[in-house]
Parts: C-alpha cells; sequence; structure tokens
C-alpha cells in the first residue's frame, strides 16, 4: 500500500526536479531541431536532379550523379589533402600554443595584467575574417604593402608578389590563423588549470620539484581528459574548413588556389557559377559522412587507450 | 562552412515552407507582404476579379519601403487594358538569384528576369513554355524582335523567356584620364585596337611615374578578353570562356588556343614587367571607377553599349576626373548579348497567360515601363518640356520614395523609356538602334547551348580558370609556362568534353537551319 502511494509522488519529485531544468534546455532543445534535425530532410536532395517546377519531392533521383563532381579531377586530392593537413597542423600548434599561453597567463597569477594580456589575446578572435583579410592585405599587397616596402627593402631584398606565390600561403595561414584563435583556445585550457587542486602543487613544491617539474609533472597530465576532448571534437570537422580564413584571407587569388584551396572554398567557387541545389548537398553530406566516420574512429582508439576519456 | 551553411538554409528553407504553406516565410519585407498580398487575393479574390500577378526585379537603387502607390498606379493602366494587377517585388541584386529561386519554388511570382544564368534557369525548370502563347497574348512584343533575337531564348524549338530589348552590341573601349591625354598630347586617333596602347603607355609612365597606366575593370580584368574580335562565346560568359568561335569558322576552338590570345597575354605580361598594369590586378578587390577616382591611375578597358561621347560623359562623375572614350575593336553580336537578360514566366506560376499579357505592356507601354521605372509623377520624378525626366527639386535618387531607374537595361523595352535628364538624346538612341540590326553578328547568332550533360566538367573547368586566367591577363605571370600549365590543367579537367559536346550541338544546329 504505502509503496503503490509513494511511487506516483517519487515520479512527481523527479518531475519537479528536472522540469525548470528541461524549461531552461527547451529552447537549446528548440534550436538544435529547428537548426540542426529539419535541415536533414535535405539530404536527399544529394541524390535528386533538382526541378524546380517539380519541388523537392518529385524531383526525379539521379543516383550518385550529384558526387562526380567532387571526383573528376586532380583538384580532389589536393583540396582534400589541403583540407586535412591544414585541420591537422591547427589541431597540433593550435593546441600547443593555447596550452603555453593558459600555463604562462596561470603562472602570472590574478592580476591586471593578466585581465590585460587575456583580453588583448582574445580580441583578434572577436574580429571577421573579412577585416583580418584586409590587416593582411595592408601587410602584403605588391604596391605599397608593408613587408615589401618596409621590410624586405630594409633588407635589401626583392619585392615579392605574395598572392602569386604559393609556396608561402601554408605559413601564412597558419600565422594568421594562430593569430586570430589561440588566444580563445587557451581560455578552455586556463579554466581546466583553475580547476586543479592547489594542494597538489604546494605538496610538490614541498617536495622540491621545480616550476619545470610541476608544469610536467602535474599541470599537463592533468589537462590530458581536456585536451583529448578538443582534439576529438575538432577532429570530427577536419573536413570542414574556416571559409573565411581559405577565402577571404587570400583575397581568393587564382593563383594560390594549389595551397589555399579547402573542399568548403572549392564547393563554394564551383557552385557560385552553376548555382547547382543537389551538388551543395552532396558536397555538404560528403564532408559530414566522412567527418562522422573519423570522429566515430577517433573516439574507438581513445577507448581502447584510455576509456575514461572517451567522450561516449 | 559558408557553403554548408547556405545549402543546408536553402534546403531547410525549402522544407519550411513546403510545411507552412502560405505562411510568411520572405526573408525581405517587401517579399513577406507581397507572398500574403498575392496569397489573399487569389483564394478570396477580393480586388474585384482582376488576375494578380508578381513581378520580381533587380534594383540598383535603393531597395523602395513601399511600393503599393506605384502599382496602384500600374494597376490603373492594366486594370482597363488587360485586366490584371501587379504586385512589383524590387530586390537588391545580392539577394535577387537567391530570392526568386525561392520564390519560383514556392510559387509567390509569376514574373523575373535572367542575369546571365538562362541556360541554367531552364535546365532546372524554373521556365514556363511561352511557344503557344506569346502570339495571342504579346504579339506586339514579338513584332518588336528580329526572328533571329528570339532564337537566343530557345531551347530545342520551344520559347522560354523574351530578351530585354536594348543595345546589345558591347564595344569594346579605352576610358582614360583627358587631363593627362591633353597635357602630354598624346595622339588616341592611332589607337585601333589594344596593341597599339604600349607606346601611349609609354609616354605615360615617363611623363608620370607615379601614375599607373592601366588599372583592372575588376578582379583579375585587365580588359583581354574583351579586345579578341569576333569571338562567338557560345553560352559562355567572358569572365570565364570555354570553346568559341572565331569569326565564320564554325569549328568549336579553345579560348586559350586562339593565337590572338597568346598575342594580348603576352603584351599584357610586357606591360607588368614596365610597370604599365596595376601590380595586384589579378587580386585587387577594387573596381574600375574607384581606382581611377582614387588618382593614381590614367586608363582602364571595358565594354559598353553606348555612343563613345555618351559613355565618357556618363563615366565622368564616377570616375572623379573628366574622362574621354575610344574604341578597341569593334562590337560583335552573339546569342549571349541577346539573352543575357531576359523576361521569364515562372514555371510554378498560376497565371501565365496574365503574366505574359503584363510582359508585352512593359515592351510597348510607355506609361506602364516609365511608372516601373521612375514611379509616381510629381513625388518621384518630374517631366520636363523635352521628353526627358529628372527627380523633383531638391530630391535625387536616393531621397525620393520609389526609383528604379537604374534597372533602365533591365526592364521591358530600353527604346520606350524616358531618358533621365542629360542623357539618351535622339541621335544615340538611332544609333543604338542601328546598332543593334547591323553590328557584325556571329553566324551562330540564335544557338544556345545546353550545358546540363557537362555539367560535371564545367564546374572542374571553370575552378581551372579562375586559377589561371586572372594571372594570365593581368601579366602577372609567365606567360608561357603558365599557359602550358593551365591548358594541361583543363585537360585533366575534363575540357575536352565541353569542347565536343558543343560542337555536337552546333552541327545538330546548323543542320536544322
Amino acid at each position: 500500500m504505502s509503496e503503490n502511494k509513494s511511487k506516483p509522488i517519487k515520479v512527481k519529485t523527479k518531475y519537479a526536479k528536472s522540469g525548470p531544468l528541461l524549461l531552461i534546455a527547451a529552447p537549446g532543445i528548440l534550436y538544435l531541431l529547428i537548426n540542426n534535425y529539419i535541415p536533414m530532410f535535405g539530404i536527399f536532395l544529394a541524390f535528386k536532379n533538382f526541378s524546380y517546377k517539380k519541388g523537392i519531392w518529385k524531383s526525379p533521383w539521379n543516383g550518385f550523379q550529384n558526387f562526380k563532381f567532387l571526383f573528376h579531377t586532380k583538384d580532389a586530392i589536393i583540396m582534400t589533402r589541403n583540407t586535412i593537413l591544414y585541420n591537422l597542423a591547427f589541431i597540433v600548434i593550435g593546441t600547443i600554443f593555447a596550452i603555453t599561453i593558459a600555463i604562462l597567463l596561470n603562472a602570472l597569477g590574478d592580476s591586471i595584467r593578466t585581465k590585460f594580456f587575456q583580453s588583448s589575446l582574445l580580441l583578434p578572435n572577436l574580429m571577421s575574417w573579412v577585416i583580418i583579410a584586409y590587416m593582411v592585405y595592408a601587410f602584403l599587397n605588391s604596391d605599397s604593402g608593408f613587408i615589401n616596402n618596409t621590410i624586405l627593402e630594409a633588407l635589401g631584398k626583392e619585392d615579392v608578389a605574395w598572392y602569386m606565390e604559393r609556396g608561402y600561403w601554408p605559413f601564412i595561414l597558419t600565422i594568421v590563423y594562430l593569430w586570430k584563435n589561440a588566444g580563445y583556445m587557451s581560455i578552455i585550457y586556463l579554466a581546466a588549470i583553475a580547476g586543479i587542486d592547489k594542494s597538489v602543487y604546494e605538496a610538490a613544491s614541498l617536495d622540491g620539484a621545480t616550476k619545470m617539474q610541476q608544469i610536467f609533472r602535474i599541470t599537463l597530465p592533468l589537462l590530458k581528459p581536456t585536451v583529448i576532448i578538443m582534439t576529438l571534437m575538432a577532429v570530427g570537422r577536419i573536413f570542414f574548413s574556416d571559409f573565411g580564413l581559405f577565402y577571404q584571407v587570400p583575397m581568393n587569388s587564382g593563383a594560390l588556389y594549389a595551397t589555399t584551396q579547402t573542399i568548403d572554398t572549392y564547393v563554394y567557387r564551383g557552385l557560385m557559377e552553376l548555382n547547382d541545389v543537389g551538388m551543395s548537398a552532396a558536397a555538404g553530406l560528403f564532408q559530414s559522412v566522412l567527418g562522422f566516420i573519423i570522429v566515430v574512429t577517433a573516439n574507438a582508439v581513445v577507448r581502447k587507450v584510455d576509456s575514461d576519456n572517451a567522450l561516449f | 562552412m559558408f557553403k554548408k551553411l547556405v545549402s543546408t538554409l536553402l534546403a531547410g528553407a525549402m522544407v519550411l515552407s513546403l510545411v507552412a504553406c502560405g505562411s510568411s516565410e520572405g526573408a525581405g519585407q517587401t517579399a513577406t507582404t507581397e507572398s500574403n498580398d498575392t496569397a489573399v487575393a487569389q483564394t478570396a479574390e477580393a480586388d474585384g476579379d482582376y488576375t494578380q500577378i508578381t513581378y520580381a526585379f533587380v534594383t540598383f537603387n535603393t531597395v523602395p519601403d513601399d511600393t503599393s502607390e506605384v502599382e496602384e498606379a500600374l494597376n490603373q493602366i492594366t486594370r482597363d487594358k488587360i485586366g490584371v494587377e501587379v504586385h512589383l517585388m524590387p530586390l537588391s541584386i545580392a539577394d535577387y538569384t537567391q530570392q526568386v529561386s525561392l520564390a519560383v519554388q514556392n510559387g509567390e511570382i509569376d514574373i523575373f528576369h535572367t542575369l546571365g544564368d538562362l541556360g541554367n534557369s531552364i535546365a532546372s525548370d524554373m521556365c514556363y513554355d511561352i511557344t503557344d502563347m506569346i502570339d495571342v497574348d504579346a504579339p506586339e512584343t514579338k513584332a518588336l524582335f528580329e526572328e533571329e533575337w528570339l532564337k537566343t531564348t530557345m531551347q530545342d524549338g520551344r520559347l522560354y523567356a523574351i530578351p530585354t530589348l536594348k543595345p546589345f552590341a558591347l564595344q569594346p573601349m579605352l576610358i582614360y584620364r583627358k587631363d593627362i591625354a591633353e597635357e602630354l598630347g598624346l595622339d588616341l586617333s592611332s589607337v585601333k585596337s589594344a596593341e597599339d596602347l604600349t607606346p601611349i603607355f609609354a609616354q605615360v609612365k615617363e611623363a608620370h611615374p607615379e601614375l599607373t597606366p592601366l588599372a583592372p575593370v575588376s578582379q583579375g580584368d585587365s580588359g583581354l578578353t574583351r579586345w579578341i574580335p569576333s569571338i562567338d562565346w557560345l553560352g559562355d560568359s567572358f569572365a570565364s570562356p570555354t570553346g568559341v568561335l572565331q569569326g565564320t569558322d564554325m569549328t568549336v576552338t579553345s579560348y586559350y588556343d586562339l593565337a590572338d590570345f597568346e598575342k594580348y597575354a603576352g603584351i599584357v605580361r610586357d606591360w607588368y614587367k614596365n610597370d604599365y598594369i596595376m601590380k595586384d590586378a589579378a587580386t585587387t578587390t577594387s573596381a574600375a571607377a574607384e581606382l581611377m577616382s582614387s588618382g593614381g591611375y590614367f586608363a582602364y578597358s571595358a565594354s559598353y553599349s553606348y555612343p563613345l561621347e555618351d559613355t565618357a560623359a556618363s563615366l565622368s562623375a564616377p570616375s572623379g576626373y573628366e574622362v574621354g572614350a575610344i574604341a578597341l575593336g569593334d562590337a560583335y553580336l552573339d546569342t549571349s548579348s541577346m539573352n543575357a537578360v531576359a523576361q521569364v514566366i515562372a514555371s510554378t506560376s498560376e497565371n501565365p497567360d496574365a503574366a505574359l499579357k503584363f510582359l508585352n505592356l512593359t515592351y510597348t507601354d510607355a506609361d506602364v515601363i516609365n511608372t516601373m521605372l521612375y514611379g509616381i509623377e510629381g513625388r518621384d520624378y518630374v517631366k520636363n518640356d523635352d521628353g526627358t525626366v529628372s527627380y523633383p527639386e531638391g530630391q535625387d535618387a536616393a531621397t525620393v520614395p520609389y526609383t528604379a531607374q537604374l534597372s533602365c537595361g533591365v526592364l521591358g523595352n530600353f527604346f520606350i523609356q524616358w531618358p533621365l535628364i542629360g542623357s539618351g538624346s535622339a541621335e544615340s538612341l538611332a544609333w543604338e538602334d542601328e546598332q543593334n540590326h547591323n553590328a557584325p553578328t556571329s553566324p551562330a547568332m540564335g544557338f544556345t547551348f545546353d550545358a546540363s550533360n557537362v555539367q560535371t566538367q564545367y564546374t572542374a573547368v571553370s575552378n581551372v580558370i579562375q586559377q589561371y586566367l586572372p594571372g594570365i591577363a593581368c601579366g602577372s605571370v609567365d606567360t608561357e609556362s603558365a599557359l602550358a600549365e593551365f591548358r594541361q590543367a583543363l585537360k585533366d579537367a575534363g575540357y575536352d568534353d565541353i569542347l565536343a559536346e558543343k560542337q555536337t550541338q552546333l552541327d545538330a544546329w546548323l543542320q536544322a537551319q
């Protein structure tokens, strides 16, 4: 009797507890549904020859025809290579920079200096790529750019046509990427470091550990879970590139495509001309499927090696 | 990232609009009210049995907040004449293609126009087949066109659009600063084509080392692709040509294998080495007028369809200096010069006959087309004694409630539009009309290329072209080695398939003639 009675109360209290939380989450869930799930119906457009008259439901199917353009030239290899290598470089170098910044900022302690450095490191992240593209342009343009007219002139070197020489761009893009993003990424690591128990450091310094030893023996090992999660999330997007970085910053210069072309920019350029709904859906699907496979694989590897830190 | 965003948004918006049929999905305010109006009128027929149609067009002026008064002025004419009420949907150029494609999908608009994408619009079923309707609904308009001209908007013998009637013949010109030319006493009358420019540029550079003689028209466009004479683009844009015809030879030739292309590429390369052309021409995001008004440049080369003096007069204000114009070759008419901007009845239109009847008026009724362009007399414009139009005292194009004056080359019939004051003299109009009928014309005039069989190759090839053409056209890469690399990359991208497909279709077309 008493048990029967207590059950509904239990359910009630459960709802009473989680109800407000669900309410808070509702806008987020709604947003996810509208923004991420409903458009998924569009996926099958990738397999259709879209006709305006017939609409999306009645347009005829055309198998894998829409995917063909992605693999039609050796551009496919170049853009896939660029996308993956840039992302790998960004993940590795970006993480190293972010952790270094976080450790340095943490070492400064709570002071106005820290706030100042933190804010100024964060500032580039708030700028749009278009603005950054013109800042880069101010450095690199051939006629009046800072580098050609000041630095190279002072060194007595020949002018460089930066927007025509593809060899420099892997470095330029990496520098620009780090300048914009490293400060922002460091915040997460800074928070993780702040969460480390201070008594561990006290004990270590009592035992005579130097600052360096503390960093390598305590901070870095304890940051491992954060690094793994951040890397896994970045790996899942390894087939996507930051469109602004690869399209705006090189000023869409054709001569640079060999080192600046990524899947996103290729698709954008190709489809701006043809305005084909089916092909753009196909490209989006291709990227997503590959990204999905990679994130599942990476997670499986992490689970094998260190099951506590796997995402799922 | 951005591409994916756009495509998912597109797909999402389409799905949403299917689910929420008839609700207001339009992003722009005009679009929203318009679609509601149409829906209301179509279901309730509240406006007294007049058929309702919606016309979406590009305005290069400010997009007006309220078009209802202009619509009322139009409807006073159209109710009596054709029993139709029209809703105007002026859109900015940046939104146009996307808004139109969504609106056609939803059946919200009845009339729109192409912007160089007719082939694609036909291929994706956006255009109503008006072959059998034009004789009934728009015979007067049909009579305005030479038979060949209407073939440019046909595919497989079916008519899908009506070209905008305007000066078609684009002539390559050099637009130069008069003050410099007079100061140095340059003999520009000796210039007949682009190669004659080298000594002129040398003189300018010598006297004014701070000036760069040639500015690009826009990114990567030195003007080179306009200088080669007698080219039929066979459906491509001049910014991204593939297989073309030159002169009377009916063999489809790669544009980049033409002797003229190599010649001009070499000339521009020499200019680049001598600092006669802007160093960053291949990558600059500034357009010609902006560069000219910065004071650092002497000239640029582009194509216009108006007489030399008119062109120079109208370009002086935006260029910031008084400019002159000389021809660098003759105008040449081909299919794309006709069908680049053409009026289309949407395939999803419920009242195609009414829409075509209204289109007919925009070609034949001066009051209709000029109300669409200029708005309400007294409020938006005043008419002068000589038949020209001015803005009301103290107003200009940016302050009047409604004007679409800059769409004069987009809508209906240019030749019955009232000219804005200071332009469009009777002699100019006569010259332009004469050019339309008598300029040298491609033997393949009327041939339209259907790219749907080689669409994959087109995407790949256009990427290759964007990669190499700007550098070669602006002289910033070594011509010989870049051309060799370029041709190989084109081959790898399936270029030969496009040329072969063009030749096949062209041969079939010739057979049918």
